[in-house]
């Protein structure tokens, strides 16, 4: 697979070149890039399946590069140091992201997710949807990306009612009824929800609070959905569930 | 026998007439009741005549316990059957006369006190009452049921005298009673839901029915009952029934003493005196279990209290809730103070092993072992960066790989063993724990137990369920430390204060630490109680 490396400092350049080299022989460095406008030349250029996009460039971001071009047609990993900017986005997005310093393991995870989604040929179509968060303000996403077995679907979060673990994985209740399961744990979509409202009850639980009806006291606590459905609330989590539902 | 009576009659008789004979003018003539009428000397005072009983229409009651003598006449309409009736006098009870015919032969005709009708008339004679109680009866044979009785009372009527009380009440299976027998002037009762009624019972005397009982609250001074009925049929002494008198309990309206008064019907116009001399008292003692309230009470407790009370109420409220709401900010200051300091707490990293780690990866790297120095980078990247990300809550699965990936730094440079071990029925991804909450205890497991051990040291960590508590524990071999003294190292110092600012975060949890310590070996365990 046709690469291109981007980031603003040559030691991660080389650091990267050399870890991919020595782990990942199937991905072909065709350029490295360390600004914005070299980065989007070095693409348009060498039309690259996949790019590493580090997010923090100087005064720049990687998401300045994906903006100025017009055609997407390749996939990214993004790199990041230590960066809470736009890695939410890109954790809505469901796109894959590394942090540095690099682990050999997780870059070889990354890679062989990406040859499986070009064996799949599927239009990426998580950047656009990426690109679109990032010009909302802080925290005002109103849809994330969940990937399915063959597709990912972009969900309202008004439209979900509430998740629930099933070990490594977590179904997902919708308004309309739908129930599917994504292969990640409640635990990233509920440090993922939680900023946006969404109350982890229990430890398999996650709840929308739009969709809470009221709370029953039976069995030291119960939320009961306006779906008519009956979720618990464990103990360590009462407190800040009740303080939660109070503010509503 | 019959002869001594009818001797007597004649003495008495005789003894009247003579009396008669002796200046007494009997001139003042009273309806004595039915067909009779009396006569009395002009002289005498305090005569009451005629009273009818409201339950008792055929009898008549003469009251005149200052008179001496009187004189008895019956008249009868013109188109009476006289031979048809008969007459029995009884005095003190005794028969004198019984079924006795009105001698024809000395009827006269008379007007009868002035009656423009003229009447057939006679007398029956004239008696000393003064101290006696004569009664006459008179009747017809066609009605024999229809009689007149009348009664001439020539003494003071006695006081009642209550012989007791009982209360009617229900139990599981229909009712029960309990009885207060010969009270002395005062009876408490106390009446629950389950009581029903209060039954008076008097003693039996030939009068009963001249007694009124009333019943007067203390308190406000109201009558709150009054009977001028006795009933008969229940208490008996001496084969006779004795009269009583059903008291409900509602007329006890408040607790309070209550006054029963019983007395000589209270139509009797006679004198103060008289009536007290015949009058008997008694206190009764209510306590109700429930209070009963009049209207203007209720409409007093019903809109008064209550306005006033929401008043209060609201005023208590508003107060309540500006000291809980000034509680409940000073109570998240303190949560947000400990969450603060917990974090800070969180935060420090013992720099000795950070400088140690890098200084081991600076050694893989000069023994040119690039793989390896770029694993224990990336674990020493994860660990700081877990520090740095001051995250309140992650996943055991998280702990437990920064735990391995702590451990197999610390590895590196002691060499020892270690397990992490987690029963299989912990949702490892999905529990999540303060973090940073084990790191201290096998921090110290490595310092103080077994990094002089070298490779024969041995750490066992596991993550276990018990009930619904999560417990958590640490173990080494190694030389162990004394628990009740203070340890100076900065980890254990620090995990106390963590557990208290933790049990203060977690109302509903309790965080129970315990440290078992020997020369084998130190045993830490960290028991979240009702966290699954």
């Amino acid at each position: 697979m046709k690469a291109i490396l981007i980031d603003d400092e040559i030691s991660n350049l080389e650091n990267l070149r050399a870890l991919l080299e020595k782990h990942c022989p199937q991905v072909n460095i065709l350029a490295t890039a360390q600004n914005v406008a070299d980065a989007v030349n070095a693409i348009e250029k060498h039309l690259p399946d996949l790019i590493f996009l580090d997010i923090q460039m100087g005064e720049q971001t990687g998401f300045d590069v994906l903006n100025l071009l017009p055609k997407r047609n390749f996939e990214v990993i993004f790199v990041t140091a230590y960066d809470q900017y736009g890695i939410q986005a890109v954790k809505f997005a469901a796109l894959d992201y590394l942090l540095k310093p690099v682990d050999i393991d997780e870059l070889k995870t990354a890679v062989s997710k990406v040859d499986r989604k070009l064996a799949a040929q599927s239009q990426n179509s998580q950047l656009d949807f990426l690109l679109q968060q990032l010009k909302r303000p802080e925290a005002a996403t109103s849809k994330i990306a969940l990937p399915m077995q063959s597709e990912i679907r972009y969900i309202a979060l008004s439209e979900i009612i509430r998740c629930e673990a099933d070990n490594t994985y977590t179904f997902f209740f919708l308004a309309n009824n739908e129930r599917f399961l994504v292969s990640k744990s409640l635990k990233e979509y509920a440090d993922l929800l939680k900023p946006n409202g969404f109350l982890r009850t229990h430890q398999s639980h996650l709840v929308n609070p739009k969709f809470v009806k009221s709370w029953l006291k039976e069995d030291g606590g119960i939320l009961l959905l306006t779906s008519g459905e009956k979720i618990p609330i464990s103990k360590p989590n009462k407190e800040m569930v009740k303080q939660a539902l109070q503010q509503l | 026998m019959k002869k001594i009576i009818f001797t007597l009659l004649a003495f008495v008789i005789s003894f009247a007439t003579v009396s008669a004979q002796k200046g007494i003018d009997f001139n003042h003539i009273y309806a004595a009741g039915g067909k009779l009428q009396m006569f009395i000397d002009s002289a005498a005072k305090n005569v009451h005549y005629s009273m009818v009983h409201p339950n008792l229409p055929n009898t008549f009651f003469n009251y005149m316990p200052d008179v001496n003598n009187i004189s008895i006449r019956i008249n009868f309409r013109k188109n009476i059957k006289v031979s048809n009736f008969r007459y029995t006098i009884l005095v003190d009870e005794k028969p004198v006369l019984v079924n006795q015919p009105i001698n024809e032969k000395k009827l006269e005709d008379t007007h009868a006190d002035g009656d423009e009708e003229v009447f057939s008339s006679t007398s029956l004679g004239t008696f000393p009452v003064k101290g006696k109680v004569i009664t006459v009866l008179v009747y017809s044979l066609e009605k024999p049921q229809d009689i007149d009785k009348s009664v001439f009372y020539g003494k003071s009527v006695p006081k009642a005298e209550i012989k007791g009380f009982s209360k009617l009440f229900k139990i599981e299976k229909g009712f029960d009673y309990s009885w207060v027998k010969e009270p002395k002037e005062r009876t408490n009762f106390t009446f629950s839901n389950n009581d029903l009624e209060l039954t008076l019972i008097k003693d039996r005397s030939d009068i009963d029915y001249v007694y009124t009982t009333t019943i007067r609250s203390k308190q406000t001074d109201e009558i709150v009952f009054e009977s001028t009925t006795w009933q008969y049929g229940g208490a008996v002494e001496e084969h006779h029934f004795l009269p009583f008198l059903n008291i409900d309990k509602n007329i006890f309206k408040k607790s309070g003493d209550y006054e029963i008064i019983i007395q000589p019907y209270s139509k009797w116009k006679i004198s103060a005196k008289d009536r007290e001399a015949s009058t008997v008292r008694h206190t009764l003692s209510i306590t109700l279990e429930e209070e009963n309230y009049t209207k203007r009470e209720l409409l007093l407790f019903g809109v008064a209290t209550p306005f006033t009370l929401c008043l209060v109420l609201l005023l208590v409220t508003y107060l309540i809730k500006r000291k809980n709401k000034k509680k409940l900010v000073e109570q998240e200051k303190q949560t947000n103070i400990a969450k603060l300091q917990l974090n800070s707490i969180r935060s420090q990293l013992n720099p000795h092993f950070l400088f140690n780690a890098l200084s081991g990866i600076q050694n893989l790297m000069n023994k040119n072992e690039i793989d390896n120095a770029n694993k224990y980078l990336s674990k020493f990247a994860r660990l700081t960066r877990n520090v740095l990300d001051d995250k309140e809550l992650i996943s055991l699965a998280q702990e437990k790989a920064l735990l391995d990936d702590y451990l197999q730094m610390e590895q590196l440079r002691f060499g020892f063993n270690y397990e992490i071990n987690a029963v299989e029925n912990l949702d490892l991804d999905n529990i999540e724990i303060p973090s940073m909450l084990l790191q201290p205890f096998v921090e110290n497991a490595v310092k103080h137990g077994t990094s002089q051990k070298a490779v024969d040291g041995q750490i066992i960590i596991s993550f276990n369920k018990q009930a619904n508590d999560l417990v958590l524990t640490v173990s080494d071999n190694g030389n162990g430390f004394d628990t009740n003294i203070k340890y100076n190292g900065l980890g254990l110092q620090l995990s106390d204060g963590r557990i208290a600012l933790l049990n203060s975060i977690y109302k509903e949890n309790r965080f129970i630490l315990e440290k078992q310590s020997s020369s084998k070996g130190t045993y830490i365990s960290l028991t979240l109680t009702d966290w699954l």
